[in-house]
């Protein structure tokens, strides 16, 4: 065996648990999921095979069409807020020698709080009985208008500090000699900003924008919290609506086809940011 | 093999491994497996003391507690996998017709005549424990609905407990007149908790013969009686009856339902015996108040209709897993948490337990029990017009589908007649496909 072969053979036998571990809990749960989304299954004994009906059903289901609206209604309100808030957070702090950590860990602090707790606190918070909701004589998260940004809020809270540490990270590595020649041709900090930050840092900015299409399509645990989908279905997203057809109705296969669409919706996005990164050569 | 101190040591750790090893399977072959979720740690070490240890049978029983939430799902997955306990643990009708679809469950109509189950339990609950005309269950517990009031309330007011729809609706106009909330109700907490409302309309204004009618497929859900039921219901949410109004339906929280009602600012709630077991630390010394809460049977809200009809529903089906080793140790087992009024009762005493539907007895009851609660439980065990729980009578896809739409019916995403149709498509498919829970005949069987 050459050096180069046994190499690449001591190099597969480091990846082979990866790779097994990889095949029993990934490959094999989505290859059966695929299979259950052709079958009217119940989730308990056996799938009965019913080809693309279910896929048909989701074509004429009003519940799953308000659930993608919700779910596209989100991914723009993440694409949009917390980027800009995360890009600007970390600008300003780019900008700061003095408690920058103090700031860094201030606005990271929400992310790491377990989802479950931070949503618990801002149901209080918002509680139109003896919270924000009261004082201001608004019900939140009763309501048909607002319920849906407002739990989008509530995670955005928890989300746009990471995105500033994020950026920070690819801030810091941007040549500081270009601000330096920027500065002495008369460029301002928005200036600087907009043209030296934002192209140094392009790979990371349109890699946080595909993981958060692909987070948003995944957006469970706020919205299950603070609202369970409602009111009356106005927070219902497809990871809510997977849920309930799942364990509420007892429609696995149903379900099924719902979660192979939410990766079907990933996998473009992915192979949208894989041309992109091909055609740019990006590292990230 | 030459005993070197390698080998040695080697047997010795293989010998001190096996009975832990084996300590760590879910069978120990002679004991029998039961797995079971508690509301509570009071409730569980009750249950362990009075309905574990106490049984003097051929096999000693393992309880493993699981986490409420996920039990079923635990269950699921250790029945597929052909293992799990020996006693089966099911939510209820719904969820028993896929366990018996998949073979997991073993026929106890032997067992039944043997035990003599048909007279020792109530023939309502037996016949919803019935799939494809076999017994596969025995109702592990059953749950009830009434009328929830403050006494203090009503008489600060000079309200009398209602009896009739017109008496409940002078009282809800007037207190929403002067800024009270007539019903306390909302569904933050619990979604599906709008089904509890949808069941008093469809029983108690379309009637339990109309219902069961539905349920055997003889009347569409589209028909005029059911149009009334849900309108009526739908009418009284629009007045800002239930749950002081719509948007605030929706972020009403049990906690502070039940505050509410004891401070006064809401006068009635329609709730399930389940209501008994989280009620009391609102009232009394408990709660730093001097409140107190009372129960009476929800009422007719139209001519025609049974005045005593009893909201029943199974909260667990106990079943004998298809692969158990010990199937007649089990049905043994099995007859002693069902029989026995006296030790029911006690568990509704000492723990809150939910009992099992055998008839009960105010001299059944020990002298410490809650007046309130063997009231309750007394009545429950009334011959009386059986009305058909949604979350027990009607299959899994209808029933989500009632209360998450009734949710659309209120903020006027839906009409009546466009909510009802809907129901009636769906349940029609799961009729088809035999997902129709067995429901007793209406009238007077509820004993």
């Amino acid at each position: 065996m050459t050096p180069r072969r046994r190499r690449a053979l001591l190099a597969w036998l480091f990846m082979l648990p990866l790779v097994a571990v990889n095949a029993l809990v990934v490959l094999g749960p989505s290859l059966s999921a695929v299979y259950y989304s052709f079958t009217d299954w119940s989730g308990i004994g056996a799938a009965k095979w019913i080809g693309l009906d279910n896929y048909v059903e989701l074509l004429g289901d009003a519940e799953f069409r308000s659930a993608l609206w919700h779910n596209i209604q989100w991914t723009i309100f993440f694409l949009v807020v917390p980027m800009t808030m995360g890009l600007f957070g970390a600008f300003a702090l780019s900008r700061i020698r003095r408690f920058r950590l103090l700031f860094r860990v201030v606005y990271f602090l929400p992310y790491v709080v377990a989802s479950v707790v931070t949503a618990a606190i801002w149901k209080n918070l918002l509680s139109p009985d003896v919270g924000l909701g009261a004082t201001l004589g608004v019900n939140f998260l009763g309501s048909q208008a607002l319920s849906l940004p407002s739990v989008a809020f509530i995670n955005n809270w928890a989300w746009w500090g990471f995105l500033v540490v994020v950026f920070l990270a690819a801030m810091q590595g941007v040549n500081p000699n270009l601000y330096e020649a920027a500065a002495l041709d008369g460029a301002g900090p928005l200036r600087q900003f907009w043209s030296i930050t934002l192209p140094s840092i392009q790979p990371t900015f349109v890699f946080l924008g595909l993981m958060t299409i692909i987070w948003s399509f995944l957006s469970f645990d706020y919205v299950f919290v603070l609202t369970q989908g409602g009111p009356a279905g106005a927070t219902d997203v497809l990871s809510t609506l997977l849920y309930r057809e799942a364990f509420a109705s007892l429609r696995a296969g149903y379900a099924s086809a719902v979660g192979i669409v939410m990766a079907l919706i990933s996998a473009v996005v992915v192979a949208a940011y894989l041309v992109i990164r091909r055609k740019r050569g990006w590292a990230v | 093999m030459p005993l070197s101190r390698r080998n040695v040591l080697a047997l010795t750790g293989a010998a001190a491994l096996a009975p832990l090893l084996a300590s760590c399977g879910s069978d120990t072959g002679r004991d029998l497996q039961y797995w079971a979720a508690f509301s509570d740690r009071q409730q569980r070490d009750y249950f362990r003391r009075e309905r574990v240890d106490a049984f003097q049978g051929t096999l000693k029983v393992r309880l493993t507690v699981k986490p409420t939430d996920s039990i079923d799902r635990l269950t699921q997955t250790a029945l597929a996998a052909g293992a799990g306990p020996d006693l089966v643990q099911a939510a209820g009708p719904a969820q028993l017709g896929a366990y018996a679809a998949a073979g997991y469950l073993l026929p106890l109509d032997d067992y039944a005549r043997r035990y003599g189950w048909e007279s020792m339990l109530a023939p309502w609950a037996m016949a919803a424990s019935r799939v494809g005309g076999r017994l596969l269950a025995l109702p592990g517990d059953f749950e009830g609905m009434f009328l929830v009031y403050n006494p203090a309330t009503l008489e600060r007011h000079g309200w009398p407990v209602p009896t009739s729809r017109a008496e409940f609706e002078a009282i809800c106009t007037e207190a929403k007149a002067k800024g009270l909330m007539p019903v306390a109700a909302g569904n933050a907490d619990w979604r599906a908790a709008t089904e509890w409302w949808v069941t008093f309309a469809l029983n108690h204004s379309a009637g339990p013969d109309a219902v069961y009618s539905a349920l055997q497929g003889r009347t569409p859900w589209t028909d005029p009686v059911f149009v009334d039921a849900i309108s009526l219901l739908n009418d009284y949410y629009q007045r800002g009856w239930w749950g002081g109004g719509v948007d605030a339906y929706f972020t009403n929280t049990f906690p502070g339902l039940y505050a509410a009602l004891a401070a006064g600012t809401a006068v009635f709630m329609i709730n399930g015996t389940w209501a008994t077991t989280e009620i009391g630390p609102y009232f009394g010394a408990a709660a730093g108040n001097d409140a107190t809460w009372d129960w009476a049977p929800l009422f007719p809200l139209r001519d025609g209709v049974p005045a005593q009809v009893l909201d029943l529903a199974i909260g667990e089906s106990l079943s004998i897993n298809a692969h158990s080793r010990n199937p007649d140790a089990t049905a043994e087992y099995l007859h002693f948490l069902e029989s026995d009024p006296q030790r029911q009762a006690r568990g509704i005493a000492e723990a809150s337990l939910q009992p099992a539907p055998v008839p009960l007895t105010a001299a059944d009851f020990p002298p410490t029990v809650d007046e309130r609660l063997s009231r309750l439980y007394t009545w429950l065990s009334t011959p009386a017009t059986v009305g058909y729980t949604t979350w027990t009578f009607f299959p899994q896809q209808t029933d989500t589908d009632l209360y998450t739409n009734f949710d659309k019916v209120i903020t006027g995403q839906l009409t009546v007649p466009e909510y009802l149709a809907g129901l009636d498509e769906v349940f029609r498919g799961e009729l088809a496909a035999g997902k129709v829970p067995v429901a007793p005949a209406p009238t007077g069987v509820a004993r």
